[in-house]
């Protein structure tokens, strides 16, 4: 699975510019699907239909965040503002790549003082991206106001630890692409949503519903870390403890029956787990519990560290613990 | 252009029915179908001449206007006031107001400068208070009430190059939309043009519209920040104006569809129509709220770059209000068609 891994988080696509991916992820499914189609939002709908009546609705969203170019100067540098929650500070010195054209983030400065009272303060505002032009057209003949790009950075195998940018959310596009592959026919139809514009809030997945009508709706995304130096002390999700059932987070809070219903499978099969509080953020499952008249809804999330930066970190065994309590999950007989 | 009736009408958020009107009234007899939804927002259709048309196509621009409300009238006969929508309240004092269904003229005041302890005193609300001439509470009851609602008091005017009032935003995308209605396009589909009201307070009346209408995509028309101060560098501006129609290609909450936002882009190249691009991010429309309802709409935003939105006066170039006309009319005649 490492290698579908490294396939999906190479691949730059941003909120809004999701082309790409979906048909990446389409090209690694493999034809392993009963049906497919894209939404009027650009959402990419895979299916697999089941014995039951029952309809099990998988999402994780297909979106990096990112930066769009806002203009350029006469000197050809472009100014950049942020595609979802993007930190100034991270960017300061990185890469940015706008469809395969490289780009390097700098930082205003007139003096000493006003370089370190920049930095004090980061914003956009003096932020620019340098991609080697000599001149606004030059600058303009490879990167277009309303360009988007993101960062620029490689998968790295660590072992049982994986490194790349974009693990928010394509380890969750990973695990939706495995529990495909491996489940040949499942009990339940399954319904996997590749969601646009989760970055921007929630976007795809407000709409992602509305025609399948599922009976329960799982959102797999990635979530906060509490073990690194100094993490934030009330977080207690750890790498490599398996898949983080979500009780709550800014934007939702999980069907109780949902979360006691997977916290039984994961006890019975054996397969270790933890329980995740966020005090903040949201993932897609808020939207489906808001769909219509409501949806059961819950989150399974992949606990990643340097989440929102170049370098996103997971637990190579929590990916594929969450494969499994999710396709026997997918398996079980269902009374939501 | 109907912007000169439309901009002097007073109609904040919740209070539209006066815009209501007069839309109605002056459009009747150019739609095939007219009707106001539960809410307050006003929906008509122009159908196609074609036969053969699939698919719906709508337009969106909104009513209402910001402004503020009277939340209490108080002993000195002043009146408190809160704002419906954004409106800085350093642009305020001094300033002229137009108060509640009899129209009854107030002055902003503020403690005055030599008795400001500090000079750069900024003014807030709660500081703030209004002066209809009165002198005890019970007089100014007997001429505005609490929840009245106010508006600038400011006169519409025309000059050679632009224009100068308040509400552009958005009388002046109710303005293209009638301009639309009022001309004989061969429209390739039917095409609805929905007046919404509540945007300003939070995109309320937009949803609900395109849930009736159930656009295949959707466009909304609205005035946008000019931002193109002196003092500023060029790079910095979110718009110019006389640079013709801006198109966004993201605000907050939402990616512009790429088709859509392909489609304004490529067609403006094409007819070589003039444009700009909306250079910032910040703020959002009523596409948001359209793009999130049902199974998904395709919205797109094409703004009238406008100085000094949300506050008393705003100023817009007539060439700018023109050739946005004329880009969606290039877009409706002979952009390909959009929906399929």
């Amino acid at each position: 699975m490492k290698d579908i891994i490294k396939i999906l988080t190479e691949i730059s696509a941003p909120s809004g510019r999701e082309d790409s991916i979906a048909e990446k992820i389409l090209e690694v499914l493999d034809g392993n699907f009963d049906g497919y189609r894209r939404d009027k939002l650009g959402n990419l709908i895979v299916w697999k239909e089941g014995k039951s009546e029952k309809k099990i609705l998988f999402d994780a969203h297909m979106d990096e965040i990112g930066v769009v170019v806002t203009n350029v100067d006469e000197n050809g540098f472009l100014r950049i503002e942020a595609v979802g929650g993007v930190n100034p500070y991270t960017l300061v010195g990185s890469r940015i790549n706008f469809s395969g054209i490289t780009g390097v983030v700098g930082i205003e400065g007139e003096s000493l003082k006003s370089a370190k009272e920049n930095l004090k303060n980061l914003g956009f505002d003096v932020l620019f991206v340098d991609v080697g032009a000599k001149n606004k057209e030059e600058a303009t003949n490879k990167v277009k106001i309303g360009s988007f790009g993101t960062y620029d950075a490689k998968f790295q195998d660590l072992g049982d630890r994986l490194v790349s940018k974009a693990m928010d959310d394509r380890i969750g596009c990973a695990v939706m692409i495995q529990l495909l592959k491996e489940m040949k026919e499942p009990l339940n139809s399954i319904y996997c949503v590749f969601a646009v514009q989760e970055e921007l809030g929630l976007v795809g997945a407000t709409v992602a519903g509305y025609d399948i009508e599922p009976d329960v709706a799982i959102a797999i995304d990635v979530t906060a870390h509490g073990d690194t130096p100094k993490a934030m002390k009330r977080i207690p999700m750890k790498l490599g403890n398996g898949p983080a059932l979500k009780i709550m987070d800014g934007y939702s809070i999980s069907d109780r029956k949902i979360l006691e219903f997977l916290e039984n499978l994961a006890e019975k099969e054996g397969i270790p787990y933890q329980l995740e509080i966020l005090p903040f953020g949201g993932t897609d499952a808020g939207a489906y519990q808001r769909l219509k008249a409501g949806v059961p809804s819950a989150t399974v999330s992949i606990v990643t560290r340097y989440v929102h930066s170049p370098n996103e970190m997971v637990d190579y065994k929590d990916v594929l613990n969450t494969v499994e309590l999710l396709k026997i999950f997918a398996n079980s007989e269902i009374s939501f | 252009m109907f912007l000169n009736e439309l901009s002097p009408i007073s109609g904040v958020s919740g209070d539209e029915k006066r815009v209501r009107e007069f839309i109605k009234k002056t459009i009747k007899d150019k739609v095939d179908e007219l009707y106001e939804d539960k809410i307050g927002n006003l929906i008509a259709l122009k159908k196609s001449k074609f036969s053969s048309t699939k698919g719906k196509f709508a337009f969106f621009a909104h009513m209402d206007e910001v402004g503020f409300m009277v939340t209490k009238i108080n002993e000195d006969g002043k009146l408190s006031i809160q704002p419906i929508g954004g409106v800085d309240p350093r642009l305020l004092p001094g300033k002229r107001l137009r108060i509640g269904d009899k129209n009854i003229l107030g002055v902003i005041g503020f403690k005055a400068i030599h008795l400001q302890e500090n000079k750069t005193d900024v003014p807030k609300y709660q500081n703030l208070s209004v002066d209809i001439g009165m002198g005890k509470k019970s007089e100014a009851e007997k001429l505005v009430n609490v929840g009245d609602y106010a508006v600038f008091d400011v006169p519409f005017e025309e000059y050679d190059s632009h224009l100068i009032g308040k509400a552009f935003d958005d009388r002046g995308g109710c303005s293209l939309m009638m301009d639309l209605i009022f001309e004989n396009l061969a429209l390739p589909f039917d095409v609805y043009f929905a007046f919404v009201v509540q945007e300003e307070v939070g995109l309320r009346g937009s949803g609900i519209a395109a849930e009736e209408i159930k656009p295949d995509v959707a466009i909304v028309l609205e005035t946008t920040t000019a931002g193109d101060n002196p003092e500023l560098e060029e790079y910095r501006w979110a718009t110019h104006i006389g640079d013709g129609p801006a198109i966004t290609f993201m605000h907050r909450g939402y990616v512009v569809n790429k088709k859509v936002y392909d489609w304004i882009i490529n067609t403006a190249e094409r007819k070589n129509v003039k444009y700009q691009y909306k250079r910032r991010t910040a703020g959002g429309t009523d596409a948001l709220s359209i793009a999130k309802r049902l199974s998904g709409i395709p919205a797109g935003v094409i703004s009238i770059p406008c100085r000094y939105i949300h506050g008393p006066s705003s100023v817009m170039f007539k060439d700018d209000y023109h050739i946005t006309l004329k880009l969606l009319k290039v877009l409706l005649e002979e952009g390909e068609v959009i929906l399929s």
